[in-house]
């Protein structure tokens, strides 16, 4: 139980920078998720944590210890890797007890440590066989398990539900979230996926080239992301980023698309519209027109590519108003209000 | 159809032929240890009075003292050589110590003439007063041995994926301990392997034996050479010694085989 | 100090008493006019023990018999070993028992091997020759002329497996795709053969042949179990020729000096090989 802090970090290979300056502080007992794009720096973060990347400079804190120099075995801590690395010669059994040999339990108490894990993850019956008669998902319930036996400060995940197949990675995550509550350790968590991200964290951190684009809350991040790349990465289907000019009450973009946004101040600015936020009308009074083109059904919602004015938008619409929303047919467009994001043109940064 | 046809005979002809000429030979000295001296002296292979008076005579001699030897020396050769090899090999393989330094070393440690090494060891052997015991040749035989097993393991060890070390590390075990409980059962086969093959080489040498192994208590392959006495070749006898030096490491050799490549070629060709 | 550094030391300690060590001393004696009973001192003499051999008309003789020698087996171990290879990688029945049976003779310790030979191929006591002179044929394999060739001979039988085992390994692990796409093209058998395996193989056949090369140098054994040299002087291989310089005639020095001119022989090929390693090494 214990915060994680980095001060300052930097991380060089040769004359790359993979990142840079990193000031970050996991809250204790939470489970904070790093996301971000491929090569943005979080596996290299999340390894530097572990002590497997030595430090460039700046230091990392655990708790009131700096372990910036320290060995892996020195900080006190689990890790879950993407491929689970069990150990091919033990038995489950003996692939759980492994970390207590490190601290010098007997045998027979680690033996029984181990099974007692095994009964929490729900491997009982698996005890004595070989990492390579598992499945994906029993393997990955004995790397967790291994995790927990040492009951360390900090929990760390790479990329760990990668390898499943999509349904056994929706159920453990469930899993992995109530045993964290459980065992309040805590966490950081590693991924791509941003859906992932937003449904397991209590804390959310984006990053992009070894920066933090940003971090928080996940409902804060969502709500009000800072610039554009946060404001696309996060949500799905992505935000509409439009570029164009407001004037009273209204927006135009680029490509000539009239929208009506009122509240806005006149200038050059980028209209950010999450999909959800696009109304359609089939007929409809808006002044704003668009063509329907490719539809993808979801069950409780569809998402819904329309043309409007050379612009292609994304919406979300929920399946009880889907009457008259077809591929060709031709509708209204518009914002809800208040919905919309701003960000300015050139820097990207929201307003 | 037919075009298949002609591949597919051709090739058992071609490995038919290689087995009789690997055969042929190996079939004459083990018919030649049951001949008498005047059976011998007809080279025609087939029609001859079978005698065990050969096998009686090697078997009931000093041979085996002389295979003791061998085997004395082939075990502590190769148990150096695994202990010492395999904490290089894992050095080179995981860290790449030393760069293309320490390939080139141990490849140019291998195929060092023998010629050069001897005459010091032999020099330096009568100095310490060694000369009338199997210390020098340990230690020459150990001058190829110990590079041919590093050599052979160093494929090995690059095969152990890495992150099952980073793995050991997290779960709180230091580097050497991580070596010793996680990363050697992974090459156990390798090790196995390789100590077969360093056995092999230590079992075969007769230059540095022959050389610096006193003439009275020497090594097995010396001991071959020396049916070929004053008197003549003893060919019955000197046939049935070849054979006790054979048949060993060939039976070795069958379990050997799959690793062979791996383990030869130091990791370049993926095994 | 580092991990990895520690790891070395103990091979590094081993090698340098065992390797390092003699090496030196060798260097040293070549320059010396050392004797076995000398305990330890000798005169130093220059470069005289250097000038002698490289002077020797019988030292260079000794070296063509040797790169002949070299030359022609290697060069048949690596025709027969192709056509072995290509014929056991695709075997479908008693794979591992043939395999593991034509990889036999690299295993058998060579002076068993030389005199195996010296018996079999022998014109009054051997099985070839006798039934050679059955079918009208008669050739004395130890003869003037052909004795380096039967030796030649003898180490294809024990050493081609070895060139089989690297060249089979290396047959499996190029890529199938290039040779199916060929097939697909239209090309024949041969064609594939020649211009797209063995392209592919060649690094292989390049570490296969250095390796195999530079052990033939060394040969000693095959010479001491048949010909001793002879004869004349034709088998005599620049190991015999040192061995006898050294042990038979006990000019220890001169020995020495004889054997390190082989090493920068050696050396100087390896340098080379280890060049062209490199290059396909970068995985």
């Amino acid at each position: 139980m214990a915060r994680v802090t980095f001060d300052n970090v930097v991380k060089k290979y040769g004359d790359t920078t993979v990142v840079k300056g990193l000031d970050l502080e996991l809250p204790d007992g939470a489970f904070t998720v790093l996301v971000g794009p491929s090569g943005c720096g979080k596996t290299t973060t999340l390894r530097m944590i572990a002590g497997l990347e030595p430090v460039t400079s700046g230091s990392i804190r655990i708790g009131d210890k700096d372990v910036t120099k320290l060995e892996p075995k020195d900080r006190d801590i689990a890790m879950v890797f993407q491929n689970y690395a069990l150990y091919p010669h033990l038995t489950v059994r003996e692939n759980l007890a492994f970390p207590l040999r490190a601290i010098r339990v007997k045998r027979a108490e680690a033996l029984a440590r181990a099974e007692a894990v095994a009964a929490t993850m729900g491997l009982s019956e698996l005890l004595d066989r070989k990492p390579k008669d598992l499945s994906g998902g029993q393997q990955q319930r004995v790397a967790i398990g291994r995790a927990i036996i040492r009951e360390p400060s900090v929990f760390l995940f790479d990329e760990p539900l990668s390898n499943l197949d999509a349904k056994l990675r929706v159920e453990m995550r469930t899993e992995l979230l109530q045993l964290q509550r459980r065992l309040g350790i805590t966490s950081l968590f590693v991924t791509h996926d941003q859906e992932e991200a937003m449904t397991l964290s209590d804390f959310i951190v984006v990053m992009r080239d070894g920066e933090i684009a940003q971090q928080g809350k996940p409902k804060d991040v969502y709500d009000k992301p800072n610039n554009t790349f946060v404001a696309s990465f996060v949500g799905s289907p992505k935000m509409n980023l439009l570029e164009g000019t407001f004037s009273t009450g209204k927006f135009v973009s680029e490509s000539g698309l009239t929208l009506a946004v009122s509240g806005v101040p006149a200038g050059k600015k980028i209209l950010g519209v999450r999909p959800d936020d696009i109304v359609l009308e089939v007929g409809g009074k808006s002044a704003s027109r668009g063509r329907i083109g490719v539809i993808e059904l979801l069950g409780p919602r569809a998402i819904v590519q329309v043309e409007a004015s050379g612009q292609s938008l994304t919406a979300v619409v929920e399946a009880s108003r889907m009457d008259g929303i077809v591929e060709g047919a031709e509708v209204g467009v518009s914002v809800r209000a208040g919905s919309h994001h701003l960000f300015d043109s050139v820097t990207g940064l929201r307003i | 159809m037919s075009r298949f046809k002609l591949i597919d005979a051709s090739r058992i002809l071609v490995l038919a032929v290689a087995v009789v000429a690997v055969a042929l030979p190996l079939l004459w000295v083990a018919l030649a240890t049951f001949k008498t001296p005047a059976d011998l002296n007809q080279p025609g292979i087939i029609g001859f009075t079978p005698t065990m008076a050969n096998w009686t005579e090697v078997l009931s001699s000093d041979i085996f003292a002389a295979v003791g030897r061998s085997v004395l020396v082939a075990t502590v050769t190769v148990a150096i050589a695994v202990v010492v090899g395999s904490m290089g090999a894992y050095s080179i393989a995981r860290f790449s110590t030393g760069g293309s330094l320490s390939r080139f070393g141990i490849l140019a440690a291998q195929v060092l003439p023998p010629a050069v090494l001897v005459f010091p060891f032999l020099s330096v052997a009568y100095i310490l007063r060694l000369n009338g015991t199997l210390v020098p040749i340990i230690f020459s035989h150990l001058s190829f041995v110990v590079p041919v097993v590093t050599w052979f393991l160093i494929g090995f060890f690059a095969a152990v994926p890495k992150e099952i070390e980073e793995q050991a590390r997290v779960d709180g075990f230091g580097r050497f301990d991580t070596f010793r409980l996680v990363v050697l059962p992974q090459v156990l086969p390798g090790i196995g392997a390789a100590a077969i093959f360093g056995f092999t080489l230590s079992w075969n040498d007769m230059f540095y034996g022959l050389i610096l192994s006193p003439s009275n208590s020497t090594i097995l392959p010396v001991a071959i050479a020396g049916f070929n006495t004053f008197r003549g070749v003893e060919l019955g006898p000197m046939a049935v010694a070849i054979l006790i030096a054979i048949i060993p490491v060939v039976i070795a050799s069958f379990f050997v085989q799959k690793r062979l490549v791996q383990g030869i070629s130091g990791g370049a060709v993926k095994g | 100090m580092k991990f990895q550094n520690a790891m070395m030391t103990p091979l590094l300690s081993v090698m340098a008493v065992a390797v390092g060590f003699p090496l030196l001393y060798s260097l040293w004696l070549g320059f010396t006019s050392y004797q076995l009973v000398s305990g330890g001192v000798a005169d130093f003499v220059g470069l005289d023990n250097y000038i002698r051999i490289l002077s020797d008309g019988d030292y260079w003789t000794s070296l063509s018999a040797t790169a002949t020698y070299v030359f022609l087996s290697v060069t048949f171990e690596l025709i027969i070993g192709l056509t072995l290879a290509l014929a056991l990688q695709s075997q479908k029945w008693f794979k591992n028992f043939t395999r593991s049976f034509l990889l036999a003779p690299m295993f058998i310790t060579p002076i068993a091997v030389g005199l195996m030979f010296r018996f079999f191929l022998n014109d009054q006591l051997g099985a070839i020759p006798f039934y050679l002179d059955k079918v009208g044929m008669s050739y004395d394999f130890f003869g003037s002329g052909k004795a380096l060739v039967s030796l030649a001979f003898i180490d294809v039988w024990q050493w081609t497996p070895f060139m089989v085992l690297l060249l089979l390994a290396g047959l499996e692990s190029i890529p199938k795709q290039p040779i199916e796409a060929a097939r697909v093209d239209g090309a024949n058998r041969f064609y594939i053969f020649r211009r797209v395996t063995l392209p592919m193989l060649s690094p292989i056949l390049i570490v296969a042949v250095l390796l195999r090369g530079l052990d033939a140098l060394k040969v000693f054994e095959y010479v001491y179990a048949t010909t001793r040299g002879g004869p004349g002087i034709e088998t005599k291989t620049i190991q015999y020729l040192t061995y006898q310089t050294g042990i038979s005639y006990y000019r220890l020095a001169e020995a020495s000096a004889m054997a390190f001119i082989l090493l920068v022989i050696v050396l100087g090929i390896i340098i080379l090989l280890f060049r062209r390693l490199e290059r396909v090494n970068v995985r």
